[in-house]
C-alpha cells in the first residue's frame, strides 16, 4: 500500500534516473575511475603480467633523468606553441571568411570541415606520401614555384613543422564554434563602430573579438588539451614512432611507447600524471594571458 | 555599386583558392592511386596519372583481407550507432527534465569530461578492459555507447529538447504520461536534427577509431577497416598508389555520408551562425 504511494509520488524520478544512470556509470568507469586509476598505477611498477608492486615515489623520481621524458616534454609544449593559434587564428579567418549569407559559403564551410572527418590513419599515412622529399607532390609543387623544399620527416626541424602542418587543415570543430560566436554578434555593432570612424579592422578588433573572447577562450583551452590526443596518431605513423632523432617524439607517443611496448605501465602512468601537471600549468598561463589582454581591449575601447 | 561587385568577386576568389586549398590533400591521395605500381614513380609534378590504373583498388582486396575488415567495422558502426543515439538522447532528455539547479551542474560535468583527453586514460582503461575479458571481442569497441560515446552528443540532445516549451511537457505529465512514453513521444519527434546529426558524428567517431582497436584487438580476423589499413601499410610500406588506394577506401564511407548528410548538415552549420539571417 505505502510502497504503491511511494511509487505513485516518485516513479518519474526513478524514470529520469533510469535514463540518466547509463550516462553516468559509463562515464564513471570509463572517464573519471581511469583517470583517478591513473595517479594509483603511477606509484607502482605493474607489467601486466605479474601483479603491482608498490614503487611509492620512485617513478617520479626517476622523471626527470629521463632524456626521452625531457625530450617529449619540450616537443609537446613546442607543438602546442605552433599548432594551437595556428588553429585558432586559422578557423576565426576562415569562420569571417564563411560568415557571409551566401551559398558558396555553405559549400566553403563543408569543404573546409572535410578534412576533420577524415579518419585518423587514412589522413596521417596521406601526409606521409605529400611530405615525401623527392616523389611527394608537396616538395614537387614547391619545386615548380622554383622553391627547395625541405626534407621534411627526415630531418628534425622540418618534420616538426611537417606535423603542424597536417594538423591545421583538420580546423572544422574551431570553425563551427567560431561560426557559432560570430553569429551571436548583433550584426549593427560593427557598423555603429565604423560610423564612429574606425576602419573594418578595427571594429573586428575593439567591437567583435570583446564579445566572442569566451568562445575563443573555450577553444584555446580545449585545443591546448587535446593536442595530446590529436598528435598522438601524426607522430606514430608520419613521424614512424616519434622520430626524426625523437623530433615527433611527443608525450603520447613516448607514453604510448612505455606502456604498450616496454610494458612499464606504472611508469607510463607516471608520465600522464605529470601530463596532466603540465596541461593545468599551460592553462593557467593562457588563462593569465589571455585575461590581462581581454582586460587591456576593455581599456582602450 | 562598382567597388561592391568588386569587392564580392573578390570574395569569391577568395572562397575558391581557400576550398583548393583544403581539397588539395584528397585530390593528390586520389591522383597518387590511380598511378601504375610497376613504374618508377614521377620526379615532376604529375597532376594526373597516365595511364589511369583503378585495378590498384582492386588489388587491396587481394594484398590484404579488406572484405573481412570492412565488415567488422560495419558490425561495429551498425551496433554503436543506434545504442549511441538511444542513450546519448535518454540522457539529454533526463537532463532536460530536471530543475535548472541539477541539470546545470551535470553540463559543466560533462564539459568537464569533454576535456580529458583519450592518451591521458587510455592506460588504466586498457587495464581494466583486459581484466573484464574483453580484449580482442568487437564488443570492446562498441562499450562507449552505453554511455552515448561522447558527452558532447548528449549535450546535442538536451539543447534539442531544451527547444520544446516546458509546458508541452507539464501537459504530457499530467495526462499520465511517464518520462519514457514523454521521451519516445514528444521528445524524439522534436529532436530529429540532433538525431540526424549525432547518428552522423558518430558513424565518423565509430568507422575512423584506430587507436582503440589498435590496442584491443588482437588477432587479424577482428581487425577494423582502419587496423586492415595499417597491415596494409606494413606490408607494402613504400607501395604508394597502393596505400592510397587503401587509405581512401577507409575514406570512401565516411565522405559518403558527410555528403549524403550534408544537406542536413549545411542546415545544421546554418543554424549555429545566425548571422545567416541578414
Amino acid at each position: 500500500m505505502s510502497l504503491a504511494r511511494w511509487w505513485r509520488r516518485n516513479s518519474q524520478h526513478v524514470a529520469l534516473g533510469s535514463m540518466l544512470a547509463p550516462y553516468l556509470i559509463g562515464l564513471a568507469v570509463l572517464v573519471i575511475g581511469p583517470g583517478l586509476a591513473g595517479f594509483a598505477l603511477a606509484l607502482t611498477d605493474y607489467n601486466a603480467i605479474q601483479p603491482p608492486a608498490w614503487a611509492g615515489l620512485e617513478n617520479f623520481r626517476r622523471l626527470p633523468g629521463d632524456q626521452i621524458f625531457r625530450i617529449a616534454v619540450a616537443n609537446s609544449l613546442l607543438y602546442i606553441v605552433l599548432a594551437v593559434p595556428l588553429r585558432l587564428l586559422g578557423a576565426l579567418a576562415l569562420a569571417r571568411l564563411l560568415q557571409r549569407p551566401a551559398r558558396r559559403s555553405l559549400i566553403g564551410r563543408a569543404v573546409v570541415y572535410l578534412p576533420t572527418v577524415m579518419p585518423d590513419l587514412a589522413w596521417a599515412l596521406i601526409w606521409l606520401w605529400i611530405l615525401n622529399p623527392i616523389y611527394g607532390p608537396l616538395n614537387q609543387l614547391l619545386a615548380v614555384a622554383g622553391i627547395d623544399g625541405p626534407s621534411w620527416m627526415v630531418d628534425p626541424t622540418s618534420a616538426r613543422l611537417g606535423i603542424v602542418l597536417m594538423m591545421v587543415w583538420q580546423i572544422g570543430e574551431g570553425l563551427l564554434v567560431c561560426l557559432a560566436a560570430l553569429g551571436s554578434v548583433d550584426p549593427d555593432l560593427p557598423a555603429q563602430a565604423a560610423v564612429d570612424g574606425g576602419g573594418a579592422w578595427s571594429s573586428f578588433r575593439d567591437v567583435i573579438v570583446p564579445i566572442i573572447a569566451p568562445a575563443l577562450l573555450i577553444l584555446l583551452f580545449r585545443d591546448t588539451i587535446l593536442s595530446f590526443q590529436t598528435n598522438f596518431v601524426p607522430a606514430l605513423i608520419v613521424g614512424k614512432g616519434g622520430g626524426p632523432d625523437y623530433a615527433t617524439m611527443y608525450l603520447p607517443m613516448y607514453i604510448y611507447t612505455t606502456a604498450f611496448e616496454y610494458l612499464r605501465f606504472g611508469y607510463a602512468a607516471s608520465m600522464t600524471v605529470a601530463m596532466y601537471a603540465i596541461t593545468g600549468t599551460i592553462l593557467l598561463i593562457q588563462y593569465k594571458l589571455t585575461h590581462r589582454w581581454h582586460e587591456g581591449f576593455g581599456r582602450n575601447g | 555599386m562598382g567597388s561592391r561587385a568588386i569587392g564580392r568577386a573578390f570574395w569569391t576568389a577568395v572562397v575558391a583558392v581557400v576550398c583548393a586549398l583544403f581539397l588539395l590533400p584528397l585530390a593528390w591521395a586520389i591522383s597518387t592511386s590511380l598511378r601504375a605500381t610497376g613504374a618508377p614513380l614521377p620526379r615532376q609534378m604529375e597532376w594526373w596519372p597516365s595511364p589511369v590504373v583503378w585495378r590498384n583498388y582492386q588489388t587491396v582486396f587481394e594484398i590484404i583481407d579488406a572484405a573481412r575488415f570492412a565488415l567488422n567495422s560495419v558490425i561495429v558502426v551498425s551496433v554503436a550507432v543506434p545504442v549511441t543515439v538511444i542513450f546519448a538522447s535518454l540522457a539529454g532528455f533526463a537532463m532536460s527534465q530536471l530543475p535548472l539547479r541539477y541539470r546545470g551542474r551535470l553540463v559543466a560535468f560533462s564539459a568537464l569530461c569533454l576535456m580529458v583527453p583519450l592518451t591521458a586514460i587510455w592506460i588504466p582503461r586498457f587495464l581494466l578492459f583486459k581484466e573484464a575479458g574483453l580484449m580482442n571481442r568487437r564488443g570492446a569497441l562498441m562499450v562507449p555507447a552505453l554511455m552515448g560515446t561522447s558527452p558532447f552528443f548528449v549535450l546535442l540532445f538536451l539543447w534539442a529538447f531544451l527547444t520544446v516549451p516546458k509546458e508541452v511537457y507539464d501537459a504530457a505529465r499530467l495526462d499520465g504520461a511517464g518520462a519514457y512514453r514523454i521521451w519516445a513521444g514528444i521528445g524524439l519527434p522534436q529532436a530529429r536534427g540532433a538525431i540526424g546529426t549525432v547518428a552522423v558524428l558518430a558513424f565518423v567517431h565509430y568507422w575512423n577509431s584506430f587507436v582503440e582497436p589498435l590496442l584491443l584487438m588482437r588477432t587479424a580476423d577482428k581487425f577494423t577497416a582502419s587496423l586492415g589499413l595499417r597491415m596494409l601499410y606494413s606490408l607494402e610500406s613504400t607501395n604508394w598508389p597502393i596505400i592510397m588506394a587503401g587509405a581512401l577506401l577507409t575514406v570512401i564511407p565516411v565522405v559518403a555520408v558527410f555528403v549524403l548528410a550534408q544537406h542536413a548538415f549545411l542546415r545544421e552549420l546554418r543554424s549555429v551562425a545566425p548571422s545567416d539571417r541578414q
